[in-house]
């Protein structure tokens, strides 16, 4: 997977550049809101797209910009941010678990929102969606323009994809 | 000590918001809580004494520039600081043309709340 360069030249972002916004991000969310110090393991070896017990929340933006800011987790791990999150104890998938990570993709949305508009008025986020499951899988139509950064947090490991298409 | 309106349509963030407040240090009496700014204009009429409200932007139904032009129109000069993902500056300009007193980006930190609200309480 990676940046295509059509997106790369429109949004002046190298891949390497726009994965280290998303990795800064990610980094600023976990430890103000959710007080954990995720450590990324980017470039991710292996796309993935096939999810097994797993909850995934996803941003779009339109615009100038359209695309998808996506957080994909197990559950596991997912309850254990959820907990720390809110300062309770968090064990099943429920709101509260879907909210947490609708949340953590909303305000990553709105970090990358940033970068790519600075005034803001040109780019607009969507409410955030957020689907969980046993077995699924999460496809984009275009997937060579992604980037994917893989982090580790608790010993256990979630994702960060950002796709991205320049408007017409 | 203030009573406060939290408008936020994610649960998580309006906890979070509140955990943040008390964490603070801010003088917080009650606290009152709407999922988005149908709600939050619901709250404001039903007569509740609020000091200071906290307007996300980015909600379904009302969003937090139509909720903060709504809350002007009505008369209502309480202040309204905006938390929201929404840090542009045109965005944050057009919130405080219509009448919000200040914003913070998300996430933030207990002290950058005290920082700015502290102020205004």
């Amino acid at each position: 997977m990676s940046l295509n360069a059509d997106i790369a030249e429109s949004t002046r972002f190298t891949e390497e550049l726009l994965a280290g916004y998303v990795i800064d991000a990610t980094q600023q969310v976990f430890s103000t809101m959710v007080m954990m110090e995720p450590k990324d393991e980017f470039p991710l070896r292996e796309p993935v797209s096939r999810f097994k017990c797993s909850i995934t929340g996803m941003v779009g933006f339109a615009g100038t910009y359209s695309g998808v800011i996506s957080i994909h987790c197990p559950v596991s791990l997912a309850l254990i941010i959820t907990s720390s999150m809110l300062g309770l104890e968090c064990d099943e998938v429920n709101d509260d678990l879907n909210d947490a990570i609708g949340e953590i993709a909303n305000m990553l949305g709105g970090s990358v929102k940033q970068v790519l508009s600075k005034g803001g008025l040109d780019v607009k986020l969507s409410i955030p969606t957020v689907i969980s499951g046993e077995d699924y899988t999460v496809n984009s139509l275009s997937d060579s323009d992604c980037v994917v950064i893989p982090f580790v947090v608790v010993g256990q490991k979630f994702l960060v994809g950002l796709t991205l298409k320049k408007g017409d | 000590m203030a009573n406060i309106l939290i408008v936020d349509d994610s649960s998580t963030m309006r906890k979070i918001i509140s955990r943040s407040l008390r964490q603070a240090g801010l003088p917080v009496d009650e606290i009152y809580e709407a999922g988005d700014g149908i709600e939050g204009l619901g709250v404001l009429a039903s007569g509740k004494l609020v000091q200071l409200i906290l307007s996300d932007i980015n909600m379904p139904n009302m969003d937090g520039l139509e909720f903060v032009k709504a809350v002007r129109a009505s008369g209502n000069s309480t202040p309204i600081v905006m938390i929201t993902t929404e840090g542009g500056e045109e965005i944050i300009a057009e919130a405080m043309s219509s009448g919000a007193s200040d914003s913070i980006k998300k996430p933030f930190t207990p002290d950058q709340l005290q920082e700015k609200l502290g102020k205004l309480l």
